[in-house]
């Protein structure tokens, strides 16, 4: 196999990852960095730091988030949090970056390749298995040896999302959930006043809001349909995408649940209950339900303080999803607090991310819309009043399936999902097609 | 071209050729550096890299052929080829046709002539992430300018359209945009070409009692063919690596570059996802050279037939 016309391939393939780190990065500049995404991290590299925080430790972090810059995120971040940290770490600097949600995928794929990470990540949950199963994170559950102390502060759901194969390669930053946001004017034009605890109660209201206020207003919008978007109703009516194991979405992903769910989907948006956005090329939801085009949408916490300021005469409600045969179930979001490996100052690393763990970070964070992780700040009074329903709705949601193929498998989804809403196919054709990638792709294919 | 330099300067004794050419090659050296350090060489390690399989922190491991064997039994490959090759022949058709014919109407001495010309012109130096979002707008399902002037003023259609999530139409709807943005460069070469054409010729066919269509048939086109070729081949090249507009308009439209359902992915969309969503750089790179043998393939049957055309 290995001919010697292979090997000067070999050799010649070896220069390349320098190159492409040029062009991937444009200004990417070749750092001493660069070879430690290789080297074997274990926790003989270094003496583990005990569970008491040496204020000793020094020396530089780098920390890439995608806090956002038109909020408080920043803000609290930069002015808040981390002098906290300098107080009790006088000499570890933070170098923190902001980079948008969008951006910053790209930017650590870049970072991959070039060896030019960051010591720390805010990692979107969904990302945590993908670069996990790449090699590039520190199992915190071997390096910490306070892990456990750590992870039993926080909630199990949001913890799930670390684990890979065995270990935790992260800790939980903030969590969040998708609940119900109900326009209270859309709502008094339509004279509805209960808001509706059921997919039944829910589908009178759209009823309801149809005959009064004519076709021009949705009792819901989306923006999509992929999983963030469609799960919350998929769950709500037992449906799902794989089996508790992970190893197959044979039975559940077109199961009887999913396709009840699509179905329902499907009549509503050909009644016209449901805002045409969900098929994309529309407005963005925020904007019709600020705009009072749609009685309803699901969002996240950080949602009410955009409304503020966008649309400040909007006054709203919010509620768990309806319940349906599978309960009233919604889809969790957040961050995940990662070190990569490549990281050449792990002590002042974890005890950076020992502290963004602390209450005193978490209540800060969560005061902006950033929801707290940590089970002892449940119903602090410094938090926003919004909290409770979202973490009501918290104790059923769900987390996506934890796999480094979930890209390929939401977009399956979406397509499913987008054909069979657009009438194209069949919901079960549509959702028997999307199983068998889904199960191609759990088996690694 | 350095080679057929060098053949001509043959004769000359070595020393003097030496000097001849000495400043020739010191003067081409900064580009040529720059070319090899910027284009040449990437190529060649993309080239190397297309016959591996890399997701950039696994070690990269030789594969042969795999990845090209792999494309061509690709489903959604083809498809983004022929996605690509129909926005081609429409765009290029479009601005062509389009270009061709406000050239003609510009060429005459009509009042205002000047500020027309920049007109037409404008969209071709206007930002292509810019215009590619306004078109987005544009195109909005529910708050659409195109949805109100076809719905609610000409009342050509009963409801809106969303033009960019539906699979049959936004394809077609970004090369709208293609051609809009295209007409003003394409004219400019055409008024070139029609301004290098003799007077006396239109004058003699007029004396033949040639007409209007006539003279453009026999004299205006005949003549623009060699304008013409070039804005072929030129044009052909330019449709099959579209991809910014394509890449905005799906994305904000769809969420999903290359969306709804896949309909809007041309081999650049579909070679970008594969290489930097999907971290499968070496078959992104393999894709990256059958659609540039595809170009050149192309480029030379359109230089061919035009050869034949002209005989």
């Amino acid at each position: 196999m290995r001919s010697p016309g292979m090997r000067r391939i070999l050799a010649l393939a070896a220069t390349a990852p320098l190159l492409v780190t040029a062009c991937l990065g444009g200004g990417a500049t070749p750092s001493p960095t660069a070879a430690p995404t290789q080297a074997p991290a274990g926790p003989t590299a270094a003496p583990p730091s005990g569970p008491t925080p040496t204020p000793e430790i020094s020396g530089t972090v780098t920390f890439w988030n995608g806090y956002a810059a038109d909020g408080d995120e920043i803000k609290t971040f930069t002015e808040v949090v981390l002098p906290a940290f300098n107080k009790l770490y006088p000499n570890i600097k933070v170098e923190h970056q902001e980079i948008p949600y969008d951006d910053l995928r790209q930017k650590l794929v870049t970072g991959l390749a070039g060896g030019t990470l960051p010591d720390v990540l805010r990692a979107d949950i969904i990302w945590v298995p993908e670069f996990a199963d790449q090699g590039a994170l520190l199992a915190l559950d071997t390096e910490m040896q306070d892990f456990q102390q750590l992870a039993d502060a926080t909630f199990p759901g949001p913890l799930s999302t670390n684990q890979w194969k065995g270990h935790y390669y992260g800790l939980p930053l903030d969590t969040n959930t998708r609940v119900m946001f109900y326009n209270d004017k859309v709502l008094a034009d339509a004279g509805v006043t209960a808001l509706p605890t059921t997919v039944e109660a829910f589908e009178a209201l759209a009823a309801q809001v149809q005959a009064r206020l004519g076709k021009k207003v949705y009792a819901y919008a989306e923006g999509g349909t992929g999983a963030w978007s469609v799960l919350p109703w998929i769950w709500s009516f037992g449906g799902g995408v794989t089996n508790a194991d992970l190893t197959s979405a044979d039975g559940v992903l077109n199961g009887p649940g999913t396709v009840a769910a699509v179905t329902k989907l499907k009549e509503w948006l050909d009644k016209g209950y449901l805002s045409p956005s969900i098929l994309g090329g529309g407005v963005a939801t925020s904007e019709q339900f600020g705009g009072g085009t749609t009685a309803s949408i699901l969002e996240g916490p950080w949602m009410p303080t955009i409304f503020e300021k966008q649309f400040p005469d909007l006054t709203f409600r919010y509620a768990t999803v309806p319940a349906g045969p599978g309960g009233s179930a919604s889809v969790v979001g957040g961050e995940d607090i990662v070190v990569f490996k490549s990281t050449p100052n792990k002590d002042a690393a974890l005890a950076f991310t020992r502290f963004m763990l602390s209450e005193e970070a978490q209540r800060a964070m969560g005061k902006i819309g950033q929801m707290p992780v940590l089970k002892s700040l449940s119903g602090d009074s410094e938090l926003p009043d919004y909290y409770p329903v979202f973490q009501k709705q918290l104790e059923t949601a769900r987390a996506r399936t934890p796999s480094p193929a979930w890209p390929k498998i939401d977009e399956a989804i979406s397509n499913a999902v987008l054909k069979a809403l657009r009438g194209d196919t069949p919901v079960q054709d549509a959702l028997d097609e999307a199983t068998k990638i889904v199960d191609r792709l759990l088996a690694g294919g | 071209m350095i080679a057929a330099a060098g053949g001509r300067l043959a004769p000359a004794r070595p020393r003097r050729r030496l000097r001849r050419l000495l400043p020739i090659y010191g003067l081409l050296l900064p580009g040529l550096v720059l070319y090899g350090a910027w284009a040449a060489w990437p190529l060649l390690n993309s080239f190397i890299l297309s016959f591996t399989d890399w997701s950039l922190t696994k070690p990269l491991t030789p594969v042969g052929l795999a990845n090209y064997l792999r494309a061509l039994g690709d489903p959604l490959f083809w498809r983004a080829l022929s996605a690509t090759l129909g926005y081609t022949v429409v765009t290029v058709a479009g601005q062509l046709v389009l270009g061709l014919g406000a050239a003609l109407l510009l060429n005459r001495r009509i009042p205002g002539r000047s500020v027309l010309r920049l007109v037409y012109y404008l969209p071709v130096i206007t930002s292509w992430v810019i215009v590619s979002l306004v078109f987005t707008y544009l195109y909005n399902g529910q708050a659409g300018a195109l949805n109100w002037l076809l719905v609610d003023v000409l009342h050509v259609l009963d409801r809106p359209v969303a033009w960019l999530a539906e699979p049959s139409t936004a394809l077609w709807a970004i090369a709208v945009l293609g051609i809009w943005k295209g007409i003003g460069w394409t004219m400019v070469v055409f008024l070139a070409g029609l301004q290098a054409v003799s007077p006396e010729l239109y004058d003699a066919a007029e004396v033949d009692g040639a007409g209007a269509w006539a003279r453009f048939r026999h004299v205006t086109l005949p003549e623009l063919r060699p304008t013409t070729t070039f804005l072929l081949v030129v044009l052909t090249i330019g449709g099959l690596n579209a991809f910014i507009s394509i890449f905005v308009m799906s994305s904000a439209a769809t969420g999903t570059v290359g969306g709804p359902l896949n309909s809007t992915d041309v081999v650049l969309t579909y070679l970008w996802k594969q290489s930097f969503a999907q971290l499968d750089l070496g078959y992104g790179a393999a894709l990256s050279f059958l659609l540039a043998a595809v170009t050149g393939l192309v480029s030379l049957v359109e230089l061919r037939v035009a050869r034949e055309a002209a005989r």
